[in-house]
């Protein structure tokens, strides 16, 4: 078995019972632990509706802080945006999940992935330097921050270099990307990068809490 | 005069390897007239796609001069519509394209005769000279 | 060791004038992919090459390989074997059989000592001895015998090569390559099943033209052929670079010569001239003809997931173990969430 069969095969299979085992575990054991009883009256409904509206409207900053925090959100947005274009709108990974959805969907020329790719990694490397020289963030970022953004930026790293080749068989370059992102599954559901599936449960918590209680949300 | 190839691929599509291919022959056509220098390009390496040979060979069409060749197989050699710039196909004995050429040049070298060849054709012609002599001396001195 | 006559030699005494030679030394340049400018040097080293003794090792193979090599154009195969070498053993082509074949090719053997070559197709099976034989003796003799002498081993196909379909999954022969018995001589791959006929004759051409072996890649195959990848020299590159895919095999893209990605070409990972030099004499090649390619000149070809799985495609294992992960998260979950409301109550309690 060489490195390509390796990657195609057990390493993505391992990376997907513990994906799907450890998202599993971090949701169920949050779900299910006890609501923190309400004593006051409620000011508001609520419920799952104001779960939704949270997770909507925290997407965009409180006017307070909007200017402190503009230059690091634009290179969130980035991030995130041409990362997810890079995942689900580029055909060859399009295909990858039809494997196991069954379904798939239209994709985007080549070379706009290609610079999505490039925009998500150069925004990733203009956070770490923040992170890095800013003293404050310097101080609180622990190893869960640093790893994070490594095999975060790896997979789209590895992928943007398989069309370049640098020297390298496409093949072996092949396998290192769908090794990067099978440490990417596997490592998803224990950091902050747990946020995937986490964000809509805290922000709809928050929500639910907040204008229950008649706070502006 | 060429020899199509029996199988026509159904999708002509066009890879654009004709035009840079077109300007390649220009500027060698400079090289012929500036410096005497000729070149030769091998068909065989190019990646065309299907239907793209058939478009170059008819962008450069039939000149003056068309010559065959029979030499382990045939060949086939004509200048083009564009003089200088030689299609050069080369057939084995069963009929197959081994070889196919676009030559910048005066005259493809094949064409020449090649001194090994008139080498042994003299000496031939002279043996058949000279055994023909004493037959042709006895007739006149019947 | 007898005297071996030049090609040269061969050439004049059969009449072959010297433009004929000149149109023979032009085909074998474009067979090696050699520049056009490299053909007067090749007239020379033709003219002075002596011809090479073939002896041809057919052992656990479906014959395809000679087939491939019948249709050769550039030689013919008949004149490859009368001008270019002296094919003195070879299964299928040869008039004798049985005791007389086999006498033939010793002597063949002893008469060009260290300098003969062996080209072998099919795989060699270690199972059982008994799996495959020839005039009663096994394939493993038959090679490490034959090659003692030899000045090189080209191992023809796919199956020479890395052990093809006989060494595919759960190869029941033990069937193994030529590279993994022969360890003392030079060992050539010419993969593929079968291989692009033009590229065998290239490689022999080689030998007979510069008396060495081609230039080889990590797995033995001559770069001019196996250098690039079907991919990236696809002609329907353009389309998968624009996101147009074939979905099925009659599909409008299918009709108008989209990619065939989704339908599960390896041309990316494939390594072979296909693209460029393409079959029956610059014809076509699968993709052109509407099939993705399998990969064939690749080891393991037949075990990589199957030929019509897209390259991109994970292979997750069975349904039941990924719902068997998802119990074991969901059990954890509980487990902490029991845990977790333990501690919680501690909390409120204390509070």
């Amino acid at each position: 078995m060489d490195l390509l069969d390796f990657a195609r095969g057990p390493a993505l299979q391992v990376a997907a019972y513990i994906l799907v085992a450890g998202v599993l575990w971090r949701l169920v054991g949050i779900l299910m632990l006890k609501e923190k009883p309400e004593f006051s009256e409620p000011r508001k409904p609520g419920g799952f509706m104001a779960a939704l509206k949270v997770i909507y409207t925290r997407s965009f900053t409180a006017a307070p802080f909007k200017r402190a925090t503009l230059y690091p959100k634009m290179l969130a947005y980035v991030l995130h945006i041409g990362f997810f274009a890079v995942i689900f709108l580029f055909v060859p990974h399009i295909v990858f999940f039809e494997g196991f959805l069954g379904f798939d969907w239209p994709g985007l020329p080549n070379n706009v992935i290609y610079l999505s790719g490039v925009a998500a990694v150069v925004a990733g490397l203009a956070l770490l330097v923040r992170r890095l020289t800013d003293p404050v963030l310097r101080l609180i970022s622990n190893f869960d921050d640093y790893f994070s953004w490594f095999v975060t930026i790896l997979p789209i790293l590895t992928g943007l270099i398989m069309p370049v080749r640098m020297g390298v068989r496409y093949e072996t370059l092949l396998a290192i990307h769908i090794l990067s992102v099978a440490v990417l599954m596997i490592w998803l559901p224990f950091g902050k990068l747990g946020h995937t599936f986490l964000v809509f449960v805290t922000r709809g918590t928050t929500g639910m809490v907040f204008e229950r209680r008649g706070a502006k949300t | 005069m060429t020899l199509k190839d029996p199988i026509r691929s159904p999708i002509p599509f066009s890879r654009g390897n004709v035009r840079p291919l077109l300007n390649e022959i220009i500027h060698a056509l400079d090289r012929l007239l500036d410096d005497d220098e000729p070149t030769v390009i091998d068909l065989a390496s190019l990646p065309f796609a299907p239907g793209e040979l058939e478009e170059l060979e008819q962008t450069l069409g039939t000149g003056e001069l068309t010559a065959e060749l029979d030499a382990l197989g045939k060949s086939f050699i004509r200048e083009t519509e564009y003089p200088g710039v030689w299609w050069v196909e080369h057939h084995n004995t069963g009929g197959e394209v081994v070889g196919r050429y676009i030559e910048i040049t005066r005259s493809p070298e094949i064409l020449m005769s090649q001194d090994a060849d008139v080498g042994a054709g003299r000496a031939r012609l002279r043996d058949s000279f000279e055994n023909s002599g004493p037959e042709l001396n006895k007739e006149a001195g019947k | 060791m007898k005297t071996i006559p030049t090609l040269g030699d061969i050439l004049q005494a059969q009449g072959v004038s010297r433009r004929g030679f000149m149109k023979y030394c032009a085909a074998t340049a474009s067979l090696l992919a050699l520049p056009p400018a490299m053909v007067p040097r090749i007239a020379q080293a033709l003219e002075q090459a002596r011809r090479p003794s073939v002896i041809w090792l057919s052992f656990q193979e479906c014959t395809g390989c000679t087939e491939s090599l019948t249709r050769s154009s550039s030689p013919t195969l008949e004149g490859l074997i009368f001008d270019s070498i002296s094919l003195d053993y070879h299964h299928t082509l040869q008039a004798a059989s049985g005791d007389a074949a086999e006498a033939a090719r010793h002597a063949a053997m002893e008469e060009n000592m260290g300098q003969y070559l062996v080209l072998v197709d099919g795989s060699i099976p270690m199972g059982n001895p008994g799996f495959s034989t020839i005039a009663g003796i096994s394939n493993y003799d038959m090679l490490m015998e034959t090659v003692e002498g030899a000045a090189a081993v080209v191992a023809i196909g796919s199956c020479a090569a890395f052990g093809g379909i006989p060494g595919a999954n759960p190869n029941p022969t033990g069937a193994v390559s030529v590279q993994d018995l022969v360890k003392d001589k030079p060992v050539v791959n010419v993969p593929g099943c079968p291989p692009i006929p033009m590229v065998i004759t290239a490689v022999l051409a080689q030998f007979l033209t510069f008396g060495q072996l081609p230039e080889l890649d990590i797995h033995g195959r001559p770069v001019a052929f196996f250098g690039q990848t079907i991919h990236d020299r696809c002609y329907r590159r353009p389309f998968y670079e624009q996101g147009k895919f074939a979905e099925t095999f009659d599909d409008e893209g299918a009709r108008k010569g989209w990619c065939l990605f989704k339908l599960g070409c390896k041309g990316p990972i494939t390594y072979n001239a296909c693209a460029t030099v393409k079959w029956n004499a610059g014809t076509s090649f699968p993709i052109e003809s509407g099939h993705p390619c399998l990969g064939c000149s690749e080891p393991g070809f037949w075990d990589k997931g199957g030929f019509y799985a897209p390259l991109s495609t994970g292979n997750f294992g069975s349904g039941g173990k990924l719902a068997g992960a998802a119990v074991a998260g969901v059990a954890l979950g509980a487990a902490a969430a029991v845990a977790g409301r333990r501690r919680q109550a501690k909390y409120t309690k204390e509070a």
